[in-house]
């Protein structure tokens, strides 16, 4: 038997949802309009740190049109606390603010404007504490900490003999490295309707995990799974920042108040001060050997995970993980400590403490490799970790050949051949490379359920929701492929807790490899169903069917599926249902190992410094994108793109400002994101199909890794240019400016 | 945001009254592009807006004599695609082009971004070179004034609370002028901008009209670098004569900067003086070419 070729998988198929969004027929949670639905706004505090001491809502609540105030005093016969790893963030602020802007009361009112002017009638007193601003100020014991102590998480993990290493190599090398704070910006800020009912509570809501979301909203107000329905429509764009639970449980709380439904669509404002990435430092100590082998590496480092836990536990751990780099090393010390301040709480941002750990790695990668003389990629590679190697001991080995990886990029990029060229006076030119490896995956956990229909058409039900990065297609993709039926025949329902049945989260880079393989197995699941069908049918055994477009044939033969579903309920209807769980024992217990996968991040720059000014142009990007098999190529590269054009913003400009604990730059105007005319004229992918990842046709993910490398690259162009280190982001122009300016290196 | 009261005139006088009846609770509108987004943050609140986009004939762009009149609602990309701009005064209409993003040029107007009187306006400090009047209508007739005498702080203006900017009044550089502007930065507002005309007789530097904004609260001309550049012979200029880094030197200690989430005040005089050395080449070099 020859080996069947894919019909829709490895197509640029046209994603399911293009025509929607192009129409602007989607429907975002903004778009749905629930009768009877009042309007949300948040009373939030001015202050930072604060005890609160009287908060008086008399006056809004008498306000004509206002249905109900929400404060701490009606957080009664329910849990107050949630949160994903540590429930320590209140519903709503109970006798003290941890950060400006965190919602002290809420107002549910007919209508936004009666609402706002509600907000105006809140009387709330404040007793204000010293501010906790930075990793410096929480590292100092002095001050009121935010919670019982300024630490959220420590971790750490060691093998070999560290300090016997670094005695006995050739040389040591110490670095520290700074990431900024930075928000995601997804276009649709979070947005919620809930109606809390007697027998159920419904939400439609912008979340990435709904059923983590349910999972919250059932324990916080005392209900059943089945009780509580999320829905998510539509998200327009996640990026983390609509991880784990945001602002539902505080609608809820208000629905049950006003016993209605009630909307709250926060402004870009409110969103980040909602949630944003974790500013971090590393401080990384390495040891070599002269011939350029590393032999030992130290990374310590912090995260400021602001006011409140969110995804801090993890992000603390995923720093760590990831700061040491893909590298061959016998003797690894890695210890973070995650730290509370007074600014809005950081979650999860594409790759959780990935950016900041490989900004500190790849950066310093690069200090090493020019104090040893040696070519910075040359001196990756002969570090990296092989094929099959543990990249942390006790952890999946790598799949795929990284120094394969590394080359195709270098040769793409054309490193060794690159010269500078003539530049304008002041003008120089660099190129920079950078690597990183990524755990990903999150946690090996996810169903599906496909229904066959008796006309030959299937229903996919899935529990990732759709933000932009095309899950909707990549499984009626794979659902077409195992049905053996045209990817037009495919209809995806997603992100319905009363709909669909149980998934994870939707991050991590984890749905097409964890959600795609409980799809593949559904319809597997039918197709074998329908492969029996056929072989009472032709009287034949299953294995001599085959199944192709729809259709059974055995011998010259052939019945169309949707004949044999008709005929299996007697000819008028019927359909059949496919499972798929993916759990920690599926095949095998393959994904039962840590890590479900590893992400490969390679990225090449090409900058161009005017010394005069600071400015730095980047000129050429390099990304490489291993997805195993590319089950939908242009998703593949518009996935690394995105990611790679969002970590522009880090490199060069985004930085949340905060002084005395106030945000100074809460609007798109002073927080600058990148836009198109921010990318490089050569913008490239390098694909690689390695085919080794755990999920379906040897897929994995690919969401994140494409902005892990920017920062690391682009500093290192930019010292390859003119000699000088930076190792502060962002890079703005007067960033580069002073350091070029200290080291005696500007123009002008 | 709070709910207003939308006040449509159909003449400037009835704006005029509209305004002195409001006594300081209503604003005129325009575009709204800056005024409805600080509005929406609750930085701004007026009971009544008085959209001036209702008048007749207000957004028209005319010639008087050498003069390019241009109407208070006319707007960004109006200015910028106007015939008679593009023939007269093509760096206006450069300058124009690179103001904010497509949007905001579609609905935002020149007279509404003087008179928001921003710090971080392009125009603002290129209608300065032009050396371009106001006229100002109020309940007692018009006046005019110089584009200098409108700002006179960050978000302030010399306009009496019944008065509004009916149109601007930009001549066109005289012939044998050469111009160019500079903008840099990587906010959405620039952090510096920088307007040079200079007029060359015989090779020889007869006029030097310095203009820069941003970096301060408020655009100025540089009238110590100006005297510098009178005089100058325009070959030397470009070879990179001193007195080419004696006015970027001037024009950076007349800066006035100050300190912001654009930059520390040292390095925005850093940024003036390399600038006003580019702008100034970037002049010379249309030498004979006007201002486009």
């Amino acid at each position: 038997m020859t080996t069947r070729e894919f019909k829709t998988v490895g197509t640029a198929v046209r994603r399911v949802d293009a025509d929607d969004k192009l129409s602007g027929r989607a429907q975002f949670t903004g778009d749905l309009q629930v009768p009877g639905m009042a309007f949300c706004k948040l009373v939030t505090s001015p202050l930072p740190h604060a005890r609160i001491t009287r908060v008086d809502a008399s006056r809004a609540r008498a306000l004509s049109g206002v249905y109900a105030v929400l404060t701490s005093a009606e957080l009664v016969n329910m849990e107050t606390h949630y949160g994903s790893d540590k429930k320590d963030r209140p519903v709503i602020a109970i006798d003290k603010v941890r950060f400006q802007g965190e919602p002290v009361a809420a107002v549910a009112a007919i209508d936004l404007a009666t609402a706002e002017a509600a907000v105006e009638l809140v009387d709330v007193e404040y007793e204000e504490l010293p501010t906790v601003t930075g990793i410096d100020e929480a590292l100092d014991p002095s001050g009121e900490p935010v919670h019982e102590s300024n630490v959220c998480h420590e971790y750490g993990y060691e093998w070999g003999d560290v300090d016997a290493a670094f005695r006995e190599c050739d040389r040591v090398f110490e670095d520290t490295f700074e990431f900024p704070m930075v928000y995601h910006y997804a276009m649709e800020p979070h947005t919620c309707i809930v109606s809390y009912e007697p027998d159920r509570i419904r939400l439609w809501t912008s979340a990435q995990h709904p059923f983590l979301v349910q999972a919250e909203i059932a324990r916080l107000f005392g209900r059943q799974l089945d009780q509580v329905q999320v829905v998510v429509p539509f998200v327009g764009g996640g990026y983390g920042s609509k991880s784990y639970t945001k602002i539902e449980p505080l609608v809820t709380a208000l629905s049950r108040e006003a016993g209605r439904p009630v909307r709250l669509a926060l402004s870009v404002d409110e969103a980040m001060r909602t949630v944003r990435r974790h500013a971090a430092r590393g401080t990384i100590r390495t040891g070599v050997m002269n011939d350029g082998t590393i032999v030992a590496r130290e990374c310590t480092g912090y995260v400021d995970t602001g006011g409140y836990t969110d995804n801090g536990v993890r992000v603390t751990e995923r720093f760590g993980d990831r700061m040491p780099g893909p590298y061959s090393m016998a003797n690894v010390r890695v210890k973070t400590r995650g730290l509370f301040t007074n600014s809005t709480p950081a979650g999860s941002y594409r790759s959780i403490g990935g950016p900041q750990a490989i900004w500190a790695c790849e950066s310093q990668i690069d200090v090493i490799a020019h104090a040893l003389g040696m070519d910075p990629f040359e001196f990756r590679v002969k570090n990296l970790v092989r094929e099959g190697e543990e990249v942390r001991r006790g952890r999946r080995p790598i799949e795929g050949d990284l120094e394969y990886a590394l080359r195709r990029v270098a040769d793409e990029f054309g490193w060794n051949s690159w010269r500078p060229g003539p530049t304008p006076p002041g003008v120089k030119r660099g190129i920079g490379f950078a690597c990183g490896v990524t755990n990903s995956g999150a946690s090996p956990t996810s169903t599906s359920l496909v229904r066959f229909h008796a006309d030959g058409s299937a229903t996919v039900y899935i529990g990732s929701a759709e933000m932009g990065q095309g899950s909707r297609s990549v499984m009626a993709q794979i659902a077409a492929e195992e049905l053996r039926i045209p990817y037009g025949k495919v209809r995806v329902v997603a992100s319905d807790t009363t709909a669909v049945p149980w998934d994870r989260s939707t991050g991590s880079s984890r749905s097409t490899t964890l959600m795609g393989l409980a799809v593949h197995d559904a319809a597997i699941d039918i197709r074998q169903q329908l492969l029996d069908l056929a072989a009472e049918h032709f009287e034949a055994f299953p294995e001599e069917i085959e199944a192709e477009d729809g259709r059974a044939s055995f011998k010259g033969e052939s019945v169309a599926f949707a004949a044999l579903v008709r005929n299996m309920f007697g000819g008028s209807g019927g359909e059949l249902m496919g499972r798929g769980y993916v759990t920690p024992k599926h095949a095998s217990g393959k994904l039962r190992q840590d890590t479900v996968f590893w992400e490969v991040s390679i990225g090449a720059a090409e900058g161009e410094v005017d010394t005069a000014t600071g400015e730095v142009r980047l000129l050429r990007y390099y990304s490489i994108s291993d997805p195993g098999k590319a089950i939908n190529p242009k998703q593949v590269e518009g996935q690394d793109e995105g990611a790679a054009m969002q970590a522009i913003g880090h490199t060069f400009f985004e930085e949340m400002l905060y002084e005395d604990g106030q945000l100074l730059n809460p609007n798109l105007v002073d927080y600058r994101v990148p836009v198109f005319t921010d990318l490089p004229h050569e913008f490239e992918t390098v694909l690689i199909e390695s085919g080794n990842g755990p999920g379906p046709y040897g897929a994995k993910g690919v969401g994140e890794g494409g902005i892990v490398c920017v920062a690391p690259s682009v500093a290192n162009a930019i010292f390859n240019a003119t000699g000088v280190r930076i190792s502060t982001l962002p890079l703005t122009p007067e960033r580069v400016w002073r350091a070029l300016h200290e080291a005696g290196q500007e123009a002008g | 945001m709070k709910p207003f009261r939308l006040h449509e005139p159909t003449d400037v006088h009835e704006a005029a009254s509209a305004l002195a009846d409001a006594g300081g609770g209503a604003a005129l509108y325009a575009g709204g592009t800056e005024l409805l987004l600080a509005m929406k943050s609750g930085l701004l609140a007026y009971d009544t807006l008085i959209n001036v986009k209702s008048i007749p004939g207000l957004d028209a762009v005319s010639a008087d004599g050498d003069t390019v009149v241009i109407g208070a609602s006319a707007t960004h990309s109006a200015v910028e695609c106007d015939p008679l701009v593009r023939k007269r005064m093509p760096l206006l209409a450069e300058v124009e082009h690179g103001v904010a993003n497509l949007r905001v040029r579609n609905v935002g107007t020149l007279a509404g971004n003087l008179c928001f009187a921003e710090p971080h306006s392009d125009p603002a400090t290129l209608l300065l070179v032009y050396e371009a009047g106001l006229d100002i209508a109020g309940p007692s007739g018009t006046r005019r004034i110089t584009v200098g005498d409108l700002q006179t702080g960050s978000y302030e203006t010399s306009l009496e609370p019944d008065e509004l900017l009916i149109a601007v009044r930009v001549p066109a550089l005289p012939a044998g002028m050469c111009a160019a502007y500079s903008k840099f930065g990587y906010h959405h507002r620039p952090t510096l901008g920088i307007a040079a005309a200079l007029g060359v007789k015989d090779g020889v530097v007869t006029e030097a009209r310095l203009a820069l904004g941003c970096v301060s609260p408020v655009a100025q001309r540089l009238s110590r670098a100006e005297d510098v550049l009178r005089g100058e012979r325009v070959d030397t200029l470009t070879e990179g004569a001193s007195a080419l880094r004696e006015a970027s030197r001037l024009a950076s200690e007349d800066a006035d900067a100050v300190e912001d989430m654009h930059g520390g005040v040292d390095y925005k005089e850093h940024l003036v003086r390399v600038f006003m050395e580019r702008t100034l080449l970037r002049a010379l070099a249309r030498n004979g070419g006007g201002d486009g």
